[in-house]
């Protein structure tokens, strides 16, 4: 693939209901390589979901530009977010299959995505009936069902216990080897980031500027239990601990 | 020999399932026709200490009741007036929606429309029925237009909370994935309000009765509100109940078999509380 993200000097200023003005991006610039995925971390409320709200069509920038490079004419963008945000009056492989119809890509990959998350048998229950981790499955089958460009995480893995995250961050990097979108992955679990991430971008002050970029150098596939992502982990988070102050 | 054994078997059991078929449906029922029991019970005690030929007893209806069902003259004229609410509804439906999505998602629409929906919910049905005659005269086209002036406000305000209620995380994640209006509408909209539809649906149904009734007495020469006028005329105040009430038993079929039964169908997703 050879679809990318870029960040073109985004300003985005947030106005207040009370009419304050609460600046959170000036002059931000990002390059997103094809095939790369690229960790935000940083404090809470510092603006690492409003840049994929920007990359997702959600926001607007105030000034600069958000560019995403695509084969297609209509860049697909998929997004997985923090609740599995499924329409509960469809079953699992309908829920997939709007989004598929509405990126039009193959109506095949449906299945296929069902299959490649462990569903195969649910195709026709009810996300109800189904449970936290299975829900959030069927989210990440629909966001890579739509053959994406570009792939938005939002904290995609922190409602679940950690036993069902570790399986899902592994069958995360699965369906990245195989397709290679470009992506980004908002996070405050570092280990994860590290993890899953090419690079991870530490963000700080506001507005939010770049406080440092962290190489992940390590091919996919990776083992969760590797000592680098151990080290990276004390590294981002002593970072982490020292801004806060 | 086996064969017809098993056949009998196979009969009974058949008969066995029916019959408990029939049961769930009058145990499920029950409450239901208790109340009309005690209703009509009433009726009965008031009717016997007027003794008037103004307040008949329940045989004086029971009798009207079977005339008029017998003639097959309840099933045309119910008949009529059902085709006409169900088309002014469709109507109203249609422009209830329109309306109520486009005053949940946008606040100019909402303003705009705002002035008009309180207008249409404070004038009487009696308004519109009398308007409409003036205007259409004699003809479907009135009791149609009147039923969808008089039911869409209320109809367009039940939508309009039922869009409202729509959790924003899907209206984004529908924004995301680039859905067509055509697919929101399908997927998203419909499915998620559909309980404020029913409810909508259901209250529509008895402000359009009212209005599509007086219609009839005022200017048309078939339907319920027409045999309900010419009851009055004659003073039979037997034949008015007795119409009322059997367009009143059309209507429980109607909410029984229809709309509980689509209501179940189309929450067969929901996930029932355990106590």
């Amino acid at each position: 693939m050879s679809s990318f993200l870029r960040f073109r000097h985004v300003d985005k200023t947030f106005v207040r209901p009370d009419g304050t003005r609460e600046p959170v991006l000036r002059d931000f610039s990002l390059d997103v390589s094809p095939g790369e995925l690229v960790a935000l971390v940083g404090p809470s409320g510092i603006g690492k979901s409003t840049l994929l709200h920007l990359v997702a069509g959600l926001e607007r920038p105030d000034a600069g530009t958000v560019e995403i490079e695509s084969a297609h004419p209509d860049p697909r963008v998929g997004m997985v977010f923090q609740q599995p945000r499924l329409f509960d009056w469809l079953d699992v492989a309908d829920n997939i299959a709007v989004a598929v119809k509405a990126a039009s890509a193959d109506i095949k990959r449906a299945r296929q995505m069902l299959s490649a998350v462990g569903l195969a048998g649910h195709a026709g229950a009810y996300p109800l009936s189904l449970s936290g981790g299975q829900r959030q499955r069927v989210a990440l089958a629909r966001a890579f069902a739509i053959q994406p460009d570009i792939v938005l995480l939002d904290e995609p893995f922190s409602a679940l216990d950690e036993l069902t995250a570790r399986r899902l961050r592994l069958l995360l990097q699965e369906l990245w080897r195989d397709q290679e979108p470009s992506g980004l992955l908002v996070t405050h679990n570092t280990l994860e980031a590290a993890f899953l991430a090419d690079r991870v971008v530490v963000l700080a002050g506001k507005p939010a500027r770049i406080e440092r970029i962290i190489d992940v150098r390590d091919t996919r596939p990776r083992d969760a239990e590797s000592p680098l992502f151990f080290d990276l982990h004390r590294e981002i988070l002593a970072m982490l601990e020292r801004g806060a102050i | 020999m086996t064969l017809l054994s098993e056949r009998l078997l196979a009969r009974r059991a058949r008969r066995t399932a029916s019959r408990a078929a029939v049961a769930a449906l009058l145990a499920r029922l029950a409450p239901a026709l208790l109340v009309c029991a005690l209703v009509a019970a009433a009726w009965q005690v008031m009717a016997a200490r007027w003794a008037s030929p103004l307040v008949p007893g329940l045989a004086d209806i029971g009798a009207e009741l079977k005339a008029i069902t017998l003639s097959g003259d309840a099933a045309v004229q119910i008949g009529t007036t059902l085709g006409r609410i169900v088309l002014g509804m469709a109507l109203a439906f249609v422009a209830a929606f329109a309306v109520g999505l486009a005053s949940a998602r946008n606040r100019f629409a909402r303003a705009f429309f705002e002035p008009a929906l309180l207008l249409g919910l404070t004038v009487p049905g009696l308004v519109w029925a009398l308007l409409c005659v003036i205007w259409f005269g004699l003809s479907l086209r009135t009791s149609v237009v009147a039923i969808a002036v008089g039911v869409a406000p209320a109809l367009a305000i039940t939508i309009a909370q039922g869009i409202e209620a729509v959790d924003p995380q899907l209206v984004e994640a529908a924004h995301v994935f680039r859905l067509s209006f055509a697919d929101r509408l399908r997927y998203l909209w419909l499915p998620a309000t559909l309980p404020f539809l029913l409810g909508g649906l259901r209250l529509g149904f008895s402000l359009a009765w009212k209005v599509v009734v007086l219609v009839e007495v005022f200017g048309l020469s078939t339907g319920v509100g027409y045999a309900l006028n010419s009851a009055f005329i004659s003073q039979n105040v037997a034949a008015v109940i007795a119409w009322t009430v059997a367009f009143a038993a059309v209507v429980a079929v109607i909410e029984y078999g229809l709309f509980q039964v689509v209501e179940r169908r189309l929450t067969r997703w929901k996930r029932r509380a355990l106590v």
